[in-house]
């Protein structure tokens, strides 16, 4: 009835039940596979190639920024020098590109290489829409083999997991983001502790004993114990070491070994680490 | 219908945009919240079930491309759809100035609810870092948001959609 309770009110009254349909799925989770996952997962898979194209087209507007800059410098020459300058421009920024490109993917067949066969290599297209977060969109999805979970690697060091995938494309948490831990060791004196990211960009290395020799540019490497990451690749170098700080443990800032904003290319570890066995053998 | 399609091209557009630029931009600041902007005149114009969906829909759908905890965003912009209805309702003018003031009190608001939902209170200690670069987006997304507000205007009159809002 128009002029009832219900109806005066349906738009606050539909909103609470979706308030309360959000607060379900942030308090149960959505795993990949459920039912709530496959909008997210269709959205993901509709966004990624327009993504692209953003992407794709800034890199081209940039370019040509660029050239008109330069051109303008040199608009006293005739215009036959012009062309032959901006074509030579052209073909130089295409080859540094490609340079750049091949200088990246053979790192990356480096350390697949390291790794064994069981890694893929894919383009990054984008980031995380609302910044609050860190997180990548990759542009390989389940169909290039890609799962949930898999560990994401770049040349420098450890990227972050794979978090929701689509057929064509995926999101990685970096290791830098407030809700992301990995479990890692100092190099030097084998002191363990977890990897965890914070809020206000940044990376620290909790639960370090107070009696642990943790110094100043030693270097933090995977463990391999949480079954995400292989053993021993770079996560960072350690850059402060707070001894007064409150509660049991140290307080250690990382330096991510990655520079997660230059990411082009990446490698997905298809098959996780060998488990450890019962009497720590792996 | 109309509203649904109209709605969901700005919000893929601008998602694609939310989720591209930002790789390629140094301080992420300088981006605006399209998302919330498109909230907020659905709030602050549309009045009905429907507009609450799609504000839902446009949270859960962002979901999809930010954060790691499904269902945050999509609490958030049912949040902002409702406060932008509820002031829409009890003011007797929602013009742009409305809407930036909402989508600037809205972007601190969202940022920092969907910090503390996501990290509880150990983020507490953190949120005062966020606060500069938050407040940059906030002032960036209400300048942007009359140009938004008229592109939708102007795609509501192509399609035949009201611009005024409808008062109930």
């Amino acid at each position: 009835m128009r002029g009832g309770f219900l109806w005066r009110n349906r738009v606050l009254l539909t909103s609470g039940a979706l308030l309360i349909v959000s607060l379900h799925l942030i308090s149960t989770g959505v795993r990949p596979g459920d039912l709530a996952a496959r909008p997210e997962s269709a959205f993901l898979e509709i966004v990624s190639p327009i993504d692209a194209a953003f992407t794709r087209l800034s890199d081209g507007a940039s370019s040509i920024v660029t050239d008109y800059l330069d051109l303008f410098h040199v608009r006293e020459e005739n215009a036959r020098l012009r062309n032959e300058l901006a074509r030579v421009k052209s073909d130089r920024a295409r080859l540094a590109e490609l340079e750049v490109e091949n200088r990246h993917l053979g790192e990356m067949l480096e350390l697949k290489d390291v790794l064994g066969a069981n890694a893929v290599a894919a383009n990054v297209i984008g980031s995380d829409a609302t910044g609050l977060s860190r997180t990548l969109i990759l542009a390989s999805g389940s169909s290039d083999g890609l799962r949930p979970g898999m560990a994401v690697l770049a040349n420098q060091g450890v990227v972050g997991k794979i978090i929701a995938i689509s057929p064509h494309a995926s999101r990685v948490l970096l290791i830098d983001d407030h809700n992301s831990a990995l479990d890692g060791f100092d190099q030097r004196s084998r002191a363990r502790g977890i990897v965890a990211g914070l809020v206000d960009d940044g990376l620290i290395l909790k639960y370090a004993d107070r009696s642990q020799d943790i110094r100043i540019g030693d270097t933090i490497v995977t463990s391999g114990l949480d079954g995400i990451f292989p053993r021993g690749l770079l996560v960072g170098t350690i850059i402060g070491v707070h001894r007064g700080a409150p509660g049991l443990f140290l307080g250690v800032r990382i330096e991510p070994a990655v520079d997660f904003r230059q990411l082009e290319q990446v490698l997905i570890v298809t098959q996780p680490p060998p488990h450890l066995d019962d009497s720590g053998k792996s | 219908m109309r509203l649904i399609l109209l709605f969901a091209v700005f919000l893929v557009l601008g998602l694609a945009f939310e989720s591209a630029v930002p790789h390629m931009v140094s301080f992420r600041a300088l981006i605006p919240n399209l998302i919330i902007i498109l909230v907020v005149d659905l709030g602050l114009r549309h009045h009905g079930v429907l507009p609450a969906m799609l504000a839902f829909a446009m949270g859960y759908a962002t979901d999809a491309l930010a954060g790691s905890h499904p269902g945050l965003n999509a609490f958030m912009m049912t949040m902002v759809f409702v406060v932008s209805y509820e002031i829409s309702t009890r003011l007797m003018v929602t013009n742009a100035l409305v809407g930036a003031t909402v989508v600037f009190f809205g972007v601190i608001a969202t940022a920092l609810a969907t910090v503390a939902l996501a990290d509880g209170f150990s983020a507490h200690s953190h949120t005062g870092a966020l606060l500069p670069g938050l407040t940059l987006e906030a002032a960036i997304s209400a300048i942007v948001a009359p140009f938004i507000f008229s592109m939708l205007a102007a795609s509501k009159r192509m399609t035949g959609l009201p611009v005024r809002p409808m008062r109930e």
